[in-house]
């Protein structure tokens, strides 16, 4: 396993011209082992350039990201190594699908690793499975799927190279509800089950507050707040200062709680808030 | 592949930004006209002088305007020396083996030379460099217009240059996502023979094409629920109109190319 951290990393879009953009500004965190870890922030607040730096898709203008305390731009020849260790699945994925069948498609990261038949098919089954598609989808093409098909076909992509640390960049963006629950639900699995390290940006706290364990708030190319789901999420009136809020059940509980209804700290989900109002009622 | 400029318009405020650019076309072709007029030292110092004034004229930067010549460096470097070595002339100046360079040779290298780079200058700064390709576009619809007589689809065409020039940076943006998206899951694209490099843009040629062929699908129905029917009837938001300063500005090239018709009477030395 391996712990993933950041170090004063700065990046700059267009250095020197008349379009240079400051993306990140003096980022430093440290992405627990083994946690969910979300990160949230509006467009443009550099959460998706963040995620690129993570598996040295890009190099960040100053600063160092340490993986195990090294950094990953050490030898830069070898940064093929890093790549299959810090999976990233970006933005959208069911647009990078493109082998005649599902199955060569999640066994394609795989086997760019040189591993063997049988492993693939081992990986290519469990993956399949993290992700909750259906076996016999695998023979089909790509083109056959559903958007939402497509999507999980995608990040077993990834997670067939068994990544140490899982990056998500808006994994459930333009799912519905049904579909969005199986995917974040499926890599949250993933991460417990492997033990691995999952990173997941979005934008939505409701799916934050469900599936994470720590949280990283992000606010023009700057880490705004960062702690635990229970740390961040008390400090509601900072995070409306960016243009946040915490999840809509656990604004209700606040406001309850104001009226003079004791309710339990750290309501995030409606389940959890329907426990705690019944238990009230007994 | 992050801010690729669409084109190399250079934004200025400048006497040849503001012509109307179905003139600056024309401009263009009479000055390529010009240079292919010049035929001795005379007419050519004064075309090099010519693309001094129109680059100060301009208000480009040098660095800029020297940027569009770097591509052709190469077949510039060709021409000049195929004429330095087999242009024969009465005057010959250093032979050995069978190389032989003569002083016309010499004369006709330069000369190749400065034709080729005013070509470009000439094109770029009055096309490229000072007309946004939209305005070019419809330039070359307008002046094309009166072919339609002969029915031939000139709003059609120039519709598919403008999406096509839309779509450039659309394109080379969803190249470098795919580009990475597929470097994530290990492949590498500098590394290998020829075909395992061939084999290795696979990954984001086919992804690319479905995507094109998505967007060129979702642009059709857009159009069409936006009631496109082509160019019939179709009024435009700007209407271009002609000014003095652009028939001044033809009235000039025509006068340059006077000029050098008649510097060409007066010429010495090696003619071509």
């Amino acid at each position: 396993m391996a712990e993933l951290a950041l170090e004063n990393i700065t990046y700059v879009y267009g250095e020197r011209t008349p379009f240079e953009i400051k993306a990140l500004d003096d980022v430093s965190l440290t992405v627990r082992e083994g946690s969910v870890t979300g990160i949230i922030g509006h467009t443009g607040s550099g959460k998706s350039t963040l995620v690129q730096l993570l598996n040295g898709l890009e190099r960040p203008t100053s600063g160092r990201v340490l993986l195990d305390g090294k950094d990953i731009w050490e030898k830069p020849k070898e940064i093929k190594k890093i790549r299959f260790r810090v999976g990233l699945v970006m933005q959208y994925p069911e647009y990078q699908l493109f082998e005649e069948t599902i199955r060569a498609d999640i066994a394609f990261g795989p086997k760019n690793m040189g591993l063997s038949e049988e492993e693939i098919n081992h990986r290519v089954k469990e993956a399949t499975e993290f992700v909750g598609l259906d076996p016999i989808l695998l023979d089909k093409s790509p083109f056959d799927l559903s958007g939402g098909q497509k999507r999980r076909a995608a990040i077993a992509g990834v997670m067939a190279m068994r990544p140490e640390i899982l990056v998500l960049d808006e994994p459930a963006a333009g799912l519905d509800p049904r579909g969005r629950d199986i995917i974040l639900k499926g890599i949250r699995d993933y991460g417990k089950k492997t033990g691995s390290t999952v990173i997941i940006v979005s934008h939505s706290m409701e799916d934050m507050a469900t599936y994470c364990d720590d949280i990283i708030v992000m606010s023009h190319g700057k880490v705004y707040l960062s702690g635990t789901r229970d740390e961040v999420f008390a400090h509601a009136g900072k995070l409306t200062e960016v243009g946040l809020d915490v999840p809509q059940i656990t604004r209700l509980a606040l406001l309850l709680e104001e009226r003079g209804i004791p309710l339990p700290h750290g309501i995030y989900t409606v389940d959890a808030a329907l426990d705690a109002l019944r238990s009230l009622f007994r | 592949m992050k801010n690729i400029a669409l084109g190399q318009y250079y934004p200025a405020e400048s006497p040849i930004h503001r012509l109307d650019a179905r003139m600056k076309v024309i401009l263009a072709i009479l000055y390529i006209v010009c240079t292919f007029l010049c035929k001795n030292v005379l007419c050519f110092a004064a075309l090099a002088c010519s693309s001094i004034l129109l680059i100060l004229i301009s208000r480009i930067p040098l660095r800029t305007v020297l940027r569009a010549i770097r591509p052709i460096i190469f077949i510039m470097l060709f021409t000049a020396v195929i004429n330095l070595f087999f242009t024969k002339g009465e005057v010959l100046l250093f032979s050995w083996w069978k190389l032989q360079i003569y002083r016309e040779g010499i004369y006709s290298a330069v000369f190749m030379v400065v034709r080729i780079i005013v070509l470009i200058l000439g094109t770029s700064l009055f096309l490229t460099y000072t007309t946004t390709p939209i305005a070019l576009t419809d330039a070359i619809e307008s002046l094309l217009s009166p072919l339609r007589i002969f029915h031939a689809p000139i709003h059609e065409f120039a519709m598919m240059m403008t999406i096509a020039l839309r779509f450039i940076p659309t394109l080379s943006e969803e190249t470098s996502k795919i580009m990475n998206a597929q470097k994530a899951r290990g492949v590498d694209f500098s590394e290998g023979g020829l075909i395992r490099r061939a084999k290795s843009l696979v990954p984001i040629l086919i992804p690319l094409f479905v995507s094109s062929f998505r967007r060129a699908d979702e642009l059709a129905t857009a159009m069409e629920c936006r009631c496109y029917r082509g160019g019939k009837g179709r009024t435009k938001m700007t209407i271009p109109r002609l000014h003095v300063r652009d028939f001044v500005a033809l009235f000039l090239m025509v006068a340059f190319g006077a000029g050098i018709v008649l510097l060409n009477r007066y010429g010495y030395g090696y003619t071509m």
